[in-house]
């Protein structure tokens, strides 16, 4: 908690074959670093493959927004199999298909449009991180 | 006996968000998967070992594998052995940095020069491994110790990480159900060989199976006496088509 305002955990996927699975983790970093710093927590998603008790409890207690790159929604998958609630599942192809024009390319380093969408989608994701705060101060300690 | 495609060596990284030294990985990782070991290595998410199916959790069995990770936890060294197989090689990045006296790595999202040094020298462990277990040894400096596993022999190109593809069929033998590895290419690679069902195929076929596969002496004979069977289904199954 910080300021009374609920922590949202955000879980991009560690997509490493496609640049979509870089603009899931430039988006998460775009989110917690720069747009909802003290009302977010980036959650690495290796420790949920191996069970972290740390990360485990983090999405548990937690709501948690997956950002993943393809269909096959790692990140949401793992929140769930460690018991944790996705708030939100997020998928960078839906969010490309809205902006057709910001086609991602490279993994190690994106392009400006590939950033740019990441940019886009942190916005929109920033908003359902405030709408969960919004939720939770009205609905009394839940987090 | 066909051999199968050319042996590639998997790369699995832990990619960790949460710090500087995971991205450190994911960039060594694909620094030598796109530029100094191109075409010689394939890689997967490490997720997908619980959030795929078979064919990705398939990957170490029938890759030789070198897992990086960014931190003592190793969650790519160990998510690996749980799920897949049992890497042949594994690094750390925080070792990497304290052998060449690299500190304060830092910036998750752009790494500052000491994490970028950092890449290139984890890179470069990462090759020499790759050649170790190539047997194309071109780096006698190579610091970590390689077990060879297994699954040692040619193998199958991967493609992208969004699903590894390797096949695997489950069979029953001996009354238990089996996850066969790589079964559908060993029959393909036969057909194109213009083998047919016979005593000699089956043990060619047991050979080659047992190269990604442990298979207990005892029950050899269940083996080659299903493997055979199935492959004449196989083979039925393609004439007709």
């Amino acid at each position: 908690m910080n300021d009374g305002k609920p922590q949202v955990v955000i879980v991009p996927c560690s997509g490493i074959g496609k640049a979509f699975g870089s603009v899931a983790r430039e988006a998460g970093y775009e989110l917690c670093d720069e747009l909802r710093p003290n009302t977010t927590r980036l959650v690495a998603l290796s420790k949920l493959v191996l069970g972290d008790e740390q990360a485990r409890e983090r999405v548990r207690r937690c709501p948690a927004i997956t950002i993943d790159g393809c269909k096959l929604m790692c990140a949401a998958k793992l929140v769930k199999h460690n018991g944790g609630t996705v708030a939100r599942e997020v998928a960078v192809l839906d969010a490309y298909r809205q902006h057709k024009e910001l086609k991602p390319d490279g993994i190690a380093e994106l392009n400006a449009e590939g950033k740019q969408l990441a940019r886009v989608l942190a916005e929109e994701i920033a908003e359902v991180v405030d709408d969960l705060g919004r939720d939770a101060s009205g609905g009394g300690n839940h987090a | 006996m066909p051999s199968l495609p050319e042996r590639k060596v998997g790369i699995v990284a832990c990619s960790g968000e949460e710090l500087a030294e995971g991205t450190v990985t994911r960039l060594a990782a694909l620094k030598v998967l796109h530029e100094i070991r191109r075409g010689e290595t394939v890689t997967i998410c490490l997720p997908l070992f619980l959030a795929g199916g078979e064919g990705d959790r398939a990957f170490a069995k029938f890759h030789p594998t070198i897992t990086v990770d960014g931190c003592a936890r190793k969650c790519a060294a160990h998510g690996t052995e749980t799920y897949s197989g049992k890497p042949a090689a594994s690094i750390v990045v925080g070792e990497i940095a304290a052998e060449h006296g690299i500190a304060g790595i830092e910036g998750r999202r752009c790494l500052n020069p000491a994490g970028q040094k950092a890449v290139d020298l984890t890179a470069e462990r990462l090759a020499a491994l790759v050649d170790q277990l190539l047997g194309k040894e071109e780096r006698p400096d190579a610091g970590a110790s390689v077990e060879t596993p297994a699954a040692s022999s040619d193998s199958a190109v991967v493609g992208c990480s969004c699903g590894s593809g390797i096949p695997v069929k489950v069979l029953t033998i001996a009354g238990q159900s089996v996850e066969v590895v790589a079964l559908p290419l060993i029959f393909d690679k036969l057909r194109e060989a213009r083998r047919v069902p016979s005593e000699a195929v089956a043990q060619d076929l047991l050979e080659m199976v047992k190269v990604y596969n442990y298979v207990c002496p005892e029950t050899e004979a269940s083996w080659r006496e299903v493997l055979v069977r199935e492959f004449a289904a196989y083979c039925e199954r393609e004439l007709s088509r």
